[in-house]
């Protein structure tokens, strides 16, 4: 391998991503930008999900109760009605996502504590409304249940402590608050980081599509040079997002950063390496761009999204799909930088990933040296 | 001296189809070498053989001396491409291109900084190095490849169809240089279907489906390719006269091998053309088509091509 040949190649593509600025945005700020919108579209929080009330006791405590449900931002009364048939009508027009129907005895059954007679209707189109609006007012029935008796069990001369058969204190580790965005954008940065493979996948096509491939074939620059040349400048790109990306983690998101970001630094650019190769080998069998850009949303990011655990976890999925996620450079990297962000933990129980990235790394890279010498001509 | 190239039964073959059928020529050094031929004969497939870029089904290649398989390496070094579509970066500045060629073949810097301004004085490119490629017309571009393409130093530079799409000043000015790399002793290896263009050859092969159906100098393909003369006539009606005399050729009235419409002039061919002379007005009176001027010329390549190509 000539370092001349290399640089030369470097020096150009450098060059190339300066000069276009369609390759500028897609390398560089299109991580940002997809990393914020998909931090919010991903943890957005259900609030003022609209219900309506069918309330067949008309008693004290009924309307107390629905006083209870609807004071907050989660669900908001839309309309009182009378019948179920109105409830079909406001479902139909979609106005309302679920329906509070309370039996004619629920307040004699609640204080004779025999139960809370009541259902609630979901619009099964929308399961996600609907589903939070049943834990909503199952918990609010609850704690009304509870205050509601309070009084009258005192009364019978018993303590209030000796209802509570279990006092069950969750506390969670590294994540206190279950803060979604906080173990979501660690793991998001793994998957908006297949942007700059996807510039090196075209980049190459590009070539190809515009037949400078061809005049470079005939030149001395062999093809192990050319395509390490082509890589580096895309590493580079990519490890100034690595840089960016936890800064706007921290001070947009305020997701906290508890490893060594050296540590975080170094693995990430071992993790470049290893995407940057699979754009290569994309690179390399694709002949026009547009054929590049399709095989790399398959290849790279809908795995990316499904394979890697970061939104289905990985012990959960068929024993074929979790082999596959090992061979996806996004799965590994996900579990670093998710474990260097919050549990700031380091090699010691890192390694193996790092190691996972480098046989990637180097395996993507000799396949596409393989076959790319027999692609030419 | 070895004459730059060889090839001995060269053969290249897709699946069934047969792309180039066992060809065998040899291009002396420092001369230019003119390669003929319609699109998908087997031009561009015979140069990315000699290239080393398609390795032949059968046969050889030998270019400078020595067998193109085996010393691929060697080879780019010492031979220049100037690929069918102009092979350079449109996003890059001029300067950039020569800059990226210049390091992919391993040149220095101090080289490659004086020979950057050969290639810019050569392309009359000088001042506008920071032009983006894109931006500089056909012909500018053309001759930038070119200068690209020579920079360093080749022996043997094989040109693929270089002048397609140019308009006819640059392409006077592109084999001007062509002249005058030939001059510095540089073989030139050019695919061309300008039949002007293959005038200024030295030396020609005509391939045809894979095959070459003629070789030799201009002059030498145009005695030997032609069966018989030329002769041009000017008439009333071009198109009528076409028609007219294909027809009294195929009712067997009248000898010819050819009748070509030449843009307002009809070219036709035969042996012995001048004792068929006063047939031909005869038979062009009867139709009633006035007869402005007639005269035997000399064949022009195109057409000893096109009677070739039947």
């Amino acid at each position: 391998m000539s370092f001349r040949h290399i640089l030369a190649i470097t020096r150009k593509e450098f060059n190339h991503i300066i000069r276009d600025r369609s390759t500028m945005i897609l390398v560089v700020f299109t991580p940002l930008a997809m990393l914020l919108l998909m931090a919010y579209a991903l943890t957005v929080e259900l609030q003022h999900i609209p219900i309506a009330v069918l309330d067949y006791d008309r008693s004290a405590t009924s309307r107390d109760f629905v006083q209870q449900i609807i004071s907050g931002n989660d669900l908001d009364l839309y309309q009182q009605v009378g019948s179920i048939a109105e409830i079909e009508d406001l479902l139909m027009h979609g106005d309302v996502k679920a329906a509070l129907v309370i039996d004619p005895n629920f307040s004699r059954d609640l204080l004779a504590m025999r139960g809370m007679p009541m259902q609630v209707i979901i619009d099964g189109t929308e399961p996600e409304s609907g589903g939070f609006a049943v834990e909503h007012i199952a918990a609010r029935a609850e704690k009304f249940a509870n205050e509601a008796l309070s009084n009258q069990i005192q009364m019978m001369g018993f303590s209030e402590e000796s209802l509570q058969p279990l006092d069950l204190r969750i506390r969670t580790w590294y994540n206190p608050g279950l803060k979604p965005r906080n173990d979501l954008i660690p793991g998001l940065i793994s998957m908006v980081l297949g942007f700059p493979a996807l510039s090196v996948a075209l980049a190459l096509a590009h070539e190809r599509e515009h037949g400078t491939m061809e005049q470079l074939m005939a030149t001395p620059v062999g093809r192990a040079e050319l395509l390490v040349g082509k890589m580096i400048p895309y590493i580079v790109a990519g490890m100034v997002n690595v840089v960016i990306l936890p800064l706007l983690a921290m001070a947009w998101f305020n997701v906290p950063f508890n490893g060594s970001f050296p540590l975080y630094f170094g693995l990430s650019a071992l993790f470049m390496f290893a995407i940057i190769s699979m754009g290569i080998i994309i690179g390399v069998f694709m002949k026009t761009q547009a054929a590049a850009m399709g095989v790399s949303f398959l290849m790279i990011f809908f795995p990316g999204f499904f394979l890697t655990g970061l939104f289905f976890p990985i012990v959960s999925m068929p024993e074929i799909m979790r082999l596959e996620s090992l061979g996806m450079p996004g799965t590994h990297y996900a579990i670093i930088t998710r474990g260097i962000f919050l549990p700031g933990i380091g090699l010691e129980i890192l390694w193996p990933y790092a190691v996972m990235l480098v046989l990637l790394g180097f395996s993507f890279t000799g396949i596409a040296a393989l076959f790319f010498r027999k692609k030419l001509g | 001296m070895t004459p730059a190239i060889i090839t001995k039964d060269l053969t290249k073959k897709f699946g069934d189809f047969t792309a180039v059928n066992g060809i065998n020529f040899e291009a002396a050094r420092g001369e230019i070498f003119g390669f003929l031929g319609p699109n998908g004969s087997g031009k561009t497939t015979t140069i990315r053989m000699m290239l080393g870029l398609l390795p032949p089904t059968a046969g050889e290649i030998q270019a400078l001396g020595i067998s193109v398989k085996g010393n691929q390496a060697e080879l780019q070094q010492r031979v220049g491409y100037m690929s069918q579509r102009f092979s350079l970066y449109n996003d890059l500045t001029v300067q950039q291109n020569l800059q990226f060629y210049g390091a992919a073949y391993g040149l220095n810097k101090v080289d490659l900084k004086n020979r950057i301004q050969d290639a810019l004085a050569m392309a009359g490119l000088e001042g506008r190095e920071n032009a983006k490629t894109k931006d500089l017309s056909g012909g500018w571009r053309q001759r930038l490849a070119l200068s690209t393409a020579i920079l360093h130093r080749p022996e043997l530079i094989f040109l693929d169809e270089p002048t397609a799409g140019v308009d006819p000043i640059s392409r006077r000015a592109f084999w001007d240089l062509l002249y005058q790399l030939v001059a510095d002793g540089v073989t030139v290896f050019v695919t061309t279907h300008y039949m002007d263009e293959a005038e200024h050859c030295h030396d020609l092969a005509f391939i045809q489906r894979g095959n070459i159906i003629a070789r030799g100098s201009p002059a030498r393909i145009k005695e030997t390719m032609m069966d018989g003369q030329v002769l041009e006539i000017s008439t009333s009606d071009a198109i009528k006269t076409v028609k007219v005399l294909r027809a009294a050729q195929k009712a067997g009235k009248i000898p010819l091998k050819e009748v070509e419409l030449y843009g307002s002039l009809v070219h036709v061919v035969a042996p012995n053309i001048e004792k068929k002379i006063n047939d031909i007005q005869a038979i062009l009176k009867k139709a009633e088509i006035r007869t402005e001027q007639m005269a035997v010329i000399e064949a022009s390549l195109e057409d000893v091509f096109i009677a070739s190509m039947k």
